[in-house]
């Protein structure tokens, strides 16, 4: 776990280059604002957190980050490209991946399948390729290798074959996760990664996400609600609320703040 | 030699409506796509067929360039008959062209009708497909230089050097050409590609937040199964000898094959030959039942729509997921029989 | 300039074209579901006013029995639809279920041309009334009458919706569907009431139709591309989008198809057709329609 001690309401020093940039980046559906004016970085090999209460904009910003949205105003780089108004599927390509806060599985497959599919570049998904049985059969057997190694981490091993829609919904979280590892990706935006999961399962994939940042070098931008667990898994630390970023810093910092507990309960 | 008539034109049919089915299945039981209109590419294949065999034979053999096979189509065709009942390359030849084209033609059209089908949410794609179909039959109904108009047109056929067994010759080159359309789907859905069309159907935006094109596989799902569709309409202008574009309805072309995907199960393909095979028995059996309702002061094809109609109500209501459940491979047997490995 | 009879065709044409794709876009919008029997349910009144004029009655006898019989039946399509609904049936099989009723009412409509044919010894596959109809003023009545009937049935829909109860609970529930039943709209009596209103305009408007327009059985699937175009045009959730789209379709498909005609003649069979072309041009250049054209203008 790593802490760094700054003074109060400095920025994250960078002694790793910063991954993702959000820069001045609105947000309005109608005349309603849902964000304004957000700029927030993610360095590489960093965990940031941002926290906010409901309807603050938390979920729009990933929207945002991911290309589900295109924003109104601002602009957002990942590792060093301008992203903003890219499709969500080139984003996933250059390395930027998201899950969902209810998780979305493909429901009539099974667990090995939803993995499976994750698979980028394969040759097998080209209509032309898919009918030579050989230009494919390499690529999935080194697919089928890693989606083990990922059930593996997850610990969904014994449901390889289960449909995703008999899963439970501590499961699906941890299918959602499986399916960004599949993905390799460079930085992984996670909406409440623990939302609605016991405790022990919640300590499990944190460190999970510890493990995956040390092992390979992963950033992570997680939104979540259970201060009480995640706090100390985090590097950083941004607050949200009703679509402006009120404060940022350390856990340590941010806990101190009694005035941020207000915007909770307000 | 009736028996055996009767047999293999229903086969030849199943064929046909096998085709088409698997088309569906693959767009919609597989990748999700709801189209109603799948009569608007046959209707093309079928429009092709009845304009360029016969026009392209007419060239070959320099025929006076002031008949018109439309206009002239008894004359012409008799003249045609004679010429390709000993040549059967030259017959081989138009078959081949014909396929061709259209195979094009469709991949082309279904590719460009992509364009703003995505663009409309679901219910309304289908809707705009169904409506094309409806325009195309309109075009086709009012254009007698294209296929004949209302009173349609005779066509070519390829298997007149066959002598008296040309309809042997249609029909069988109607079911080695389904056997390999299915062998080509079963490939292509047993794959990755099958894997990624059915990601797409379950959930799009997870589909695309792992990376895949949606847009793209849907444009492409589209334009092949178009290409597909186009070669039954082929197929089924040469087996009736003829074309009416009258005939290629959507209750016979959209909404019975949707019953059939919908019988049979969908995104399994088994089950598509099953609801596809009860239901063109079905069907056949009507029409020589039909005789035992000469009472009725009104046609008795009428009876088929109200037929379909109650079958899809008894279906919706009853028993939505069909007859045959899509089976997911268990990993121990997709390991074993795709990939060859042993675990 | 435009003869006369094509552009009173083009004005009978638009009143019961917008008319038609305002109440398919209503359709829409509160059950989510496009009613693909639709165009059937409206044409399927056209064989209840050659019905009275065979019997040597005015065809417009036939307005208010079109009424009723569009609305009944549309009222039935409501309750099985809301019923699959209720059981969590995907919007492809609802759908399907409009489709059993487009089938059912089409082999009707047919059945019923045929046992005319068999009656009174007539060829029910075409037929115009037009020669039924009385004048005003030197013009068919059905000029008028179109555009009164179709003009008062806007207005009064207008006024129900803003100035009643029963149209501001018909709102909330075109809004949004679950808020307003926890309110407590009765929104299951809201949407069949407004189905049948919908259904019986549809039914008024293809009960006037022959009287201009010749008839087959296939009209109401010709209709159908005119419809479907018109929404589109319109915008897919607005209703008065899809009235200004019927006006534009049908001026579209008449008049301009008729300057198109002065030098290609063979392209006035092709109407219903043109709209598709258009339809598909809009959709690729202006998704969301003339709606969300005024939608954008208005945010500035």
């Amino acid at each position: 776990m790593v802490s760094q001690t700054l003074s109060a309401g400095q920025n994250l020093e960078l002694e790793n280059r910063p991954l993702l940039t959000v820069k001045n980046v609105s947000k309005r559906f109608g005349s309603f604002y849902a964000l304004q004016n957000i700029s927030l970085t993610v360095p590489e090999k960093t965990i940031a957190l941002l926290i906010g209460p409901n309807g603050s904009g938390k979920t729009t910003l990933i929207n945002c980050i991911s290309g589900v949205y295109w924003p109104d105003e601002g602009q957002i780089l990942f590792d060093g490209k301008d992203i903003t108004g890219m499709h969500v599927h080139d984003i996933v390509k250059m390395g930027l991946v998201r899950s969902f806060q209810v998780p979305a599985p493909f429901k009539k497959m099974s667990v090995a399948e939803n993995l499976l599919v994750c698979g980028q570049g394969n040759p097998g998904e080209n209509f032309v390729s898919s009918l030579n049985r050989r230009a494919w059969r390499t690529f999935e057997k080194e697919s089928v290798e890693r989606m083990f190694k990922v059930l593996k981490t997850v610990g969904l091993e014994d449901k390889v074959d289960t449909l995703a829609g008999e899963l439970s919904g501590g499961q699906l979280k941890l299918l959602e996760l499986g399916r960004l590892l599949m993905l390799n990706p460079k930085m992984m935006l996670l909406d409440e990664p623990i939302g609605g999961v016991n405790p022990v399962l919640a300590n499990s994939i944190l460190s999970h996400i510890i493990n995956i940042r040390d092992q390979f070098g992963t950033s992570f931008l997680i939104v979540e609600h259970r201060l009480d667990i995640v706090m100390k898994y985090v590097d950083y630390v941004y607050v949200l609320s009703k679509g402006n970023l009120i404060a940022s810093g350390t856990p340590p910092e941010i806990v101190e703040r009694r005035e941020l507990y207000d915007v909770y309960l307000a | 030699m009736f028996l055996i008539d009767l047999i293999m034109d229903i086969i030849a049919f199943f064929c046909i409506y096998a085709i088409i089915t698997l088309s569906l299945n693959f767009q919609q039981g597989y990748t999700g796509i709801f189209n109603l209109g799948l009569y608007f590419p046959i209707i093309v294949g079928a429009i092709i067929t009845a304009y360029l065999p016969g026009r392209l034979a007419m060239i070959i053999y320099g025929l006076d360039p002031k008949l018109d096979f439309s206009a002239n189509n008894a004359l012409v065709l008799s003249i045609l008959r004679t010429k390709l009942s000993s040549d059967p390359l030259t017959s081989i030849l138009l078959l081949t062209l014909t396929l061709a084209t259209v195979a094009l033609v469709c991949y082309f059209i279904g590719f460009l009708s992509s364009y703003p089908a995505l663009k409309l949410p679901a219910d309304y794609l289908a809707l705009f497909m169904l409506c094309a179909g409806e325009s195309l039959r309109v075009i086709g109904m009012q254009t007698d230089w294209l296929a004949g108009g209302v009173m349609g047109i005779t066509i070519v056929n390829p298997f007149w050097w066959l002598g008296g067994y040309s309809y042997y010759g249609i029909a069988s080159f109607t079911i080695i050409s389904t056997i390999l359309i299915a062998l080509l789907y079963h490939r292509l859905c047993e794959s990755p590609l099958g894997r990624l069309l059915k990601s797409i159907r379950e959930n799009e935006l997870t589909a695309e937040s792992v990376g895949k094109d949606v847009n793209s596989v849907k444009r492409k799902t589209l334009a092949f199964s178009f290409m597909i569709l186009g070669l039954a309409g082929v197929l089924h202008a040469f087996l009736m000898g003829a074309v009416v574009v009258g005939g290629y309805t959507r209750v016979d072309f959209s909404f019975w094959p949707w019953l059939m995907m919908i019988i049979g199960g969908t995104g399994n393909n088994i089950g598509v030959f099953l609801g596809t095979f009860s239901l063109v028995i079905m069907r056949r059996i009507m029409i020589v039942g039909k005789h035992y309702f000469w009472f009725l002061p009104f046609n008795v094809v009428w009876f088929e729509p109200i037929l379909l109609a109650i079958m899809l109500m008894v279906t919706l209501v009853f028993r939505p997921e069909g007859i045959l459940p899509e089976r997911s491979p268990k990993i121990k047997d997709y390991l074993r029989k795709v990939l060859k490995l042993e675990s | 300039m435009v003869p006369l009879p094509i552009l009173l065709t083009a004005i009978v044409y638009s009143f019961i074209l917008s008319l038609l794709a305002m109440g398919f876009t209503l359709q829409y919008i509160t059950l989510s579901v496009p009613n693909l029997a639709y165009a059937t349910i409206a044409f399927a009144s056209t064989y209840l006013t050659l019905t009275f004029s065979l019997m040597n009655l005015s065809p417009y006898v036939a307005m208010p029995f079109g009424f009723l019989l569009g609305g009944a039946i549309s009222f039935i399509l409501y309750k099985f639809v809301a019923f699959l609904r209720n059981r969590g049936t995907s919007i492809v099989g609802l759908m399907m279920a409009t489709i059993v009723f487009d089938l059912i009412i089409y082999a009707g409509m047919n059945i019923y041309a045929d046992y005319l044919a068999y009656v009174f010894k007539l060829y029910a596959g075409s037929f115009s009334l037009s020669e039924f109809d009385f004048k005003i003023f030197s013009l068919p009545a059905v000029l008028f009458v179109s555009g009164l009937t179709s003009v008062g049935l806007v207005a009064f829909f207008t006024l129900m919706l803003v100035k009643t109860k029963f149209g501001v609970a018909m709102r909330a529930v075109m809004e949004n569907y679950s808020l307003a039943s926890v309110h407590g709209i009765n929104t299951e009596r809201i949407l069949s009431i407004a189905w049948f209103f919908v259904g019986g305009i549809a039914g008024l408007s293809g009960s006037l139709y022959p009287i201009w327009f010749a008839m087959d059985p296939w009209v109401g699937a010709r209709m159908f591309i005119s419809i479907f175009a018109a929404c589109v045009i319109g915008g897919l959730r607005s209703i008065y989008g899809s009235l200004l789209g019927g006006f534009i379709i049908a001026f579209s498909e008449v008049v301009v198809t008729y300057f198109l005609s002065l030098y290609f003649p063979w392209i006035w069979a092709y109407r219903a057709v043109t709209s598709m072309v258009i339809a598909a041009f809009a959709l690729v250049e202006m998704p969301s329609g003339i709606a969300g054209l005024i939608e954008k203008l208005r945010r500035g």
